[in-house]
């Protein structure tokens, strides 16, 4: 039996290199990914392992409390103060300790071009090379023909060899940088270094260098004494890291602040700050595994399709395969084997071709916006054996059913000319309907029942897969009719190329059906995006412009909050235009503590109704203003009011709430927000920023709202806003009309950048296409032949095959777009309380239908000029 | 459509002049053809007969435009079909000439009628609506139209092929053992057909058979050995033919 397998392989060469394809590029998103992030997660090793350099422990402040979202790592561990250094010093085994920061401070190109980009601004603090305890940067001895030296003055900065580069600097020139709080300044450059010796040692960050008194200064959190991020120590020669950080522990326990302080090792510092980025890359890695997981969903359907042609293409051989002896086990051994080796064959050139697919992928992701690190490519065994697995496995499974089939093979099928009876038409279709209706009780179950945002994504994921596939199950029924319809311009305007394409479309409606399923996912995918993408667009365009009164906004330009000196800026700046208050909105986002929960809470200047409609009940401004809290209407009336478990949530009674450094502070509820949505960021609790520089160690802002005093020209008002964003660098001053149009541009960025993702899928279903065209072709060369004999001209023949592909990838695409619309108004509709409303494209829809039409004109070109090259009386003759 | 009407017409339907088919090279040459010069009036019914493989149907190929010569020339009337491209020849099986093979002759997914009428279809012409019916009188399938391929029996298919080939009213029919697969009656019937659609509609009919009762359906029999004709009978009847058949074997 295995030399019958390897010679059926071996015999179809073609069709083998398509099925494979449909596999090849599943399994090459999967591992692309993988290695991708792991060669991103490595870079962020090898970052803090730099960054940690000749650090044998750290004493640092305990986080009060871990944040509730996603990438909030260490968003809540206060600073440390400079007291601590002397406690280090003093400590037994200790050679050195010094403070060390890293915070915000954006360096600006010459001429004040932005040099930023994803990645964070930081500046630090260098200590001379005498007894210096962090040896993260290397000095560069000489740059562009000057000596380059580390920073001794006030006035002095080195920066990191990349950003000097995109900056266009050199030794001497003035250097721009902006500081969370202190004010703007220039500095002088002395010099340039490397991080742990390579220029891509920052992943992107730009890093400025001053000495640790300007550091202490300038980097300092606002309203706060100076103080450090933690307190790096040497050992003495001999005693080990851990030995030292117990003794650290020690010795805070000694001074009794164990409870707020802690020591750990230099290792154990860079593993955990590596593990807090990797996390934040996980999610990430998830975005792009779910568009893997789609394109080997299709990938499945081709291999079903194939090994289902195939299975009845050989009935008569596998008939008497069987009247010879062999057992209904045996044969279906063997259309196993078969696809074993073709799924073991594609995993293999997967797994190379993800390799391989690494770069373009980061590069589609910087052309969309997300510019990732570059470093080594990594390789684990993970990344194999899943890759192996995975193209294997899902080749297996979709040949079971097709394996199945041939085991029933009857021996007299040897001698009979016909094809396999349909088997089972009617529970096939009984049980297409089960699954559907399963899949749409998930989709409601996942979109309207109380599970978690990531269990809910799994149930509905899963129910878009039972849809799927029982609509491609129950879609045989509809394929004769739909298909008809779809044929009227053929037939209208090819005549009888038409007529025999719609004729040649509909003679086997699963084969159709399970050929158009696979294009279908791909479109339903497509249509869901569109559908979502459209009506959050729509309802975030009317709420900026009837909600939002806002002259100007100023916005990051790349994701990264900034400096609330901007926001202070744009105030002195019209104090000094006009007698009247311009009305100056800040937002920041923070992390607070209720009875015992994270929350994610929204920091805003008190007169933020001024700029933006958001209905407060029991509204009391002034109790808001010297630093009370607003709830949200879901929480109020709760237990969740601190104080007393049984106290009930309303204006007036009190909050108590946990601050990440000023400990539990009992707060005044100023009043209740009817609709949470209304917010800049939907939360249940909006603090003002009064006091909010003793409370939160993040201290700049994510949007500055702005509305100008009616007295001053819009022009004027405009190079206010614009001088104010141009000092602070990094951030985009924009009039409302820009503000909504810069926020749709960048959603489309999201949306397109899905689009692309799913294009993967889409390739894998034409590709299918073309592998049932071949494969239908094969079994129809003696009709071609007798259409060509009878006087079918090339040109006809080709076009009666493209018109087939065209028809079966409209036909599918009309499935997927009815089920794209079905599931992206039921997405729609559960986000209803979000405020958004459903908008169906449908200008959108219709180009997607088009050009999945031309789609399947391409797909049918090749085997279109395939069956136009046979030769016509060979053609007759063939078997 | 042409002015005058083939079946009106007499003189020389299809010809081969110093005809050479040759398969392979060297030593594996074979000469299915061998300088072969023939000729086939109007309105006449002939049979090729001959020992398998002497070339008979590479003959008919040649001659219908299915397949190239390798020397000599092929004329279709006054066309020189040996010359003419890819396209050409094409378009000429489309509408000059109609074929029968042995099997297989119908489009599945096509209906008895649309068979019949699929060489008009892919030129996009219209039927005849007349001469149509005269055929579909002739083959006796009215009450079968609609039917697909599947639903009618081996001669009831060969049957439809026959209307096919006549349908057009090409200048020739060529047919390849039309009966090889039938029985003796359904065989008959055909042959029958093809004898009414020479005499009641001027057809031209050039067929290959192994059969001498076939054969005596036809007007002249040209007998082929080696590629070559060795000899001609006319106004045969199934037992001069076997007399003669008898006579070139032994
Ligand atoms: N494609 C080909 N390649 C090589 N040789 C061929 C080819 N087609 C036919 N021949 C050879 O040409 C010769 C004539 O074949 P042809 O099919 O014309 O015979 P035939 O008289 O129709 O025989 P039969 O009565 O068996 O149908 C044979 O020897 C055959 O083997
Ligand atoms: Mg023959």
């Amino acid at each position: 039996m295995g030399r019958v397998t390897l010679q059926t392989l071996r015999a179809k060469k073609f069709r083998l290199l398509l099925t494979s394809l449909a596999v090849v590029l599943g399994v090459a998103f999967v591992s692309g990914t993988f290695v991708l992030t792991d060669t991103l997660g490595n870079v962020f090793d090898s970052l803090f392992v730099t960054a940690t350099r000749g650090v044998d422990a750290v004493v640092r402040a305990r986080e009060p409390f871990s944040a509730s979202g996603p990438g909030t790592a260490d968003t809540t561990r206060p600073p440390t103060p400079g007291s601590l250094v002397g406690l280090a010093r003093s400590t037994p085994g200790v050679v050195a300790a010094q403070g060390n920061l890293l915070r915000y401070a954006l360096v600006e190109g010459r001429g004040g071009k932005s040099i930023q980009n994803q990645a964070p601004a930081f500046g630090a603090a260098w200590y001379p090379p005498r007894g210096r305890v962090n040896e993260a940067l290397d000095l560069v001895p000489s740059w562009r023909g000057a000596r380059s030296t580390q920073p001794a003055g006030p006035n002095d900065v080195a920066l990191d060899v990349k950003s000097a580069e995109n900056g266009g600097y050199r030794i001497g020139d003035q250097v721009h940088v902006s500081f969370a709080s202190a004010p703007p300044r220039t500095f002088r450059l002395t010099g340039v270094f490397r991080f742990g010796g390579s220029d891509e040692g920052l992943a992107g960050a730009t890093l400025a260098a001053f000495t640790p008194a300007t550091a202490e200064q300038e980097l300092a959190n606002p309203g706060q004494p100076p103080s450090w991020d933690e307190v790096d120590v040497r050992a003495a020669p001999g005693v080990s890291e851990i030995q030292v950080r117990d003794r650290l522990a020690a010795a805070l326990h000694q001074a009794g602040v164990q409870t707020r302080y802690e020591s750990i090792t230099g290792a154990q510092l860079a593993t955990e700050q590596s593990g807090n980025v990797k996390s934040n890359l996980s999610f990430f890695n998830t975005f792009l595994l779910i568009f893997a997981l789609v394109a080997l969903f299709v990938g499945a359907f081709i291999i079903y399709n194939t090994f289902s042609i195939t299975v009845a293409q050989r009935t008569q051989e596998l008939g008497l395969l069987r009247a010879l002896g062999a057992s209904g086990r045996q044969v279906m051994a063997s259309v196993a084997a078969e696809a074993f080796v073709v799924g073991a064959f594609s995993s293999i050139l997967g797994l190379a071709l993800g390799i391989l697919l690494v770069t373009p992928l980061r590069g589609l992701l910087s052309a969309f916006g997300i510019s990732l690190p570059t470093g080594p490519v990594q390789i684990e065994a993970r990344t194999i054996i899943v890759a192996l697995l995975v193209g294997t496995g899902v080749t297996l499974v979709s040949s079971l059913a097709p394996a199945r089939r041939a085991s029933r093979v009857s021996p007299v099928a040897a001698i009979r000319d016909q094809a396999l009876p349909a088997s089972s038409g009617r529970r096939r279709y009984w049980w297409g309907a089960a699954f559907c209706a399963v899949g749409i009780l998930a989709l409601f179950d996942g979109l309207f029942g109380n599970a978690t945002a990531s269990q809910a994504a799994v149930t509905i994921g899963a129910a878009a897969g039972l849809v799927f596939i029982g609509v491609a199950m129950v879609s045989p029924l509809v394929a004769r009719p739909v298909v008809s319809l779809l044929s009227a311009p053929a037939r209208q305007f090819h005549r009888v190329t038409g007529t025999l394409a719609e004729q040649n479309a509909i003679r086997n409606p699963r084969r159709t059906a399970s050929t158009a399923a696979a294009l279908m996912i791909g479109l339903a995918l497509v249509s869901l995006i569109a559908i979502f993408g459209a009506s959050t667009k729509a309802s975030f365009a009317s709420a900026i412009d009837n909600q939002t009164r806002a002259d100007f906004i100023l916005s990051p330009q790349k994701f990264l909050p900034f400096s609330p000196g901007a926001a202070q800026a744009v105030r002195d700046g019209f104090a000094a235009a006009s007698k009247q208050p311009a009305t100056v909105v800040e937002t920041r986002n923070g992390e607070i503590e209720v009875t015992g929960v994270p929350h994610a809470v929204l920091g805003l200047s008190s007169d933020f109704q001024q700029v933006a409609d958001v209905p407060v009940r029991d509204f009391d401004r002034a109790a808001f203003a010297r630093g009370g809290v607003l709830i949200w209407e879901g929480v109020a009336g709760t237990h969740e009011c601190g104080l007393d478990q049984r106290a009930v949530c309303e204006p007036g009674s009190t909050l108590l709430v946990r601050f990440p450094q000023a400990g539990t502070v009992p707060l005044r509820v100023a009043g209740v927000v009817t609709n949470r949505n209304a917010l800049p960021v939907s939360t249940n609790y909006t603090v003002s920023l009064a006091g909010w520089e003793q409370r939160f160690p993040q201290t700049l802002d994510a949007f500055v709202v702005i509305r100008k005093p009616s007295d001053v020209s819009t022009a004027q008002a405009t190079r206010i806003v614009d001088r104010a964003a141009q000092r602070f660098g990094g951030i985009k001053a924009e009039n409302k009309a820009q503000f909504k149009a810069s926020e749709l541009a960048q959603f489309n960025q999201t949306l397109g950048l899905m689009y692309v993702l799913l294009l993967f899928a889409v390739i894998i279903a034409l590709i299918g296409i073309v592998n049932t065209l071949a494969l239908s072709i094969h079994e129809r060369t003696r009709e071609i032949g007798l259409l060509r004999a009878v006087g079918m001209t090339r040109v006809q023949l080709r076009r009666m095959i493209r018109d087939e592909a065209v028809i079966v990838a409209v036909f599918g695409s009309l499935l997927g777009l009815v089920i794209g619309i079905g599931f992206g108004g039921a997405i729609v509709q559960s986000l209803h309380d979000q405020g958004i409303a459903l908008t169906v494209p449908v200008g959108q829809l219709v180009v997607f239908l088009i050009l999945a039409g031309l789609a399947g004109l391409l797909a049918g070109w090749i085997p279109a000029r395939r069956a136009g090259r046979l030769d016509v009386l060979h053609a007759i003759d063939a078997e | 459509m042409t002015t005058t009407d083939p079946s009106t017409r007499t003189g020389v339907a299809a010809r081969a002049v110093d005809a050479s088919k040759v398969y392979g090279t060297g030593e594996a040459v074979v000469r299915a053809l061998n300088g072969i010069t023939v000729t086939f009036d109007r309105r006449r019914y002939t049979a090729i007969m001959g020992p398998s493989g002497s070339g008979k149907s590479t003959l008919l190929h040649c001659l219908a435009g299915l397949d190239r010569v390798s020397s000599g020339r092929i004329f279709l009337g006054d066309v020189e079909i040996s010359a003419a491209s890819e396209k050409q020849l094409t378009l000429i099986r489309r509408d000059s000439i109609g074929f029968v093979f042995q099997s297989y002759n119908l489009i599945p997914t096509l209906t008895a009628l649309e068979n019949i009428t699929l060489p008009m279809a892919l030129a996009g012409r219209k039927p005849d609506p007349a001469w149509l019916d005269q055929v579909i009188d002739i083959v006796g399938l009215r009450d079968r139209l609609t039917h697909r391929p599947a639903e009618l029996s081996g001669g009831q298919q060969q049957r439809v092929a026959v209307g096919r080939a006549l349908a057009s009213r090409p200048d020739v029919i060529f047919a390849d053992e039309p009966t090889g697969n039938l029985d003796s009656r359904a065989g008959s019937e055909i042959l029958t057909f093809m004898r009414q659609a020479v005499d009641d509609l001027g057809q031209t009919i050039v067929m290959v058979t192994h059969d001498p009762n076939a054969a005596g359906y036809a007007d002249r029999v040209v007998f082929l050995t080696d590629g070559a004709i060795v000899d001609e009978l006319a106004a045969p009847t199934a037992d001069t033919v076997l007399d003669r058949m008898k006579r070139l074997g032994g």
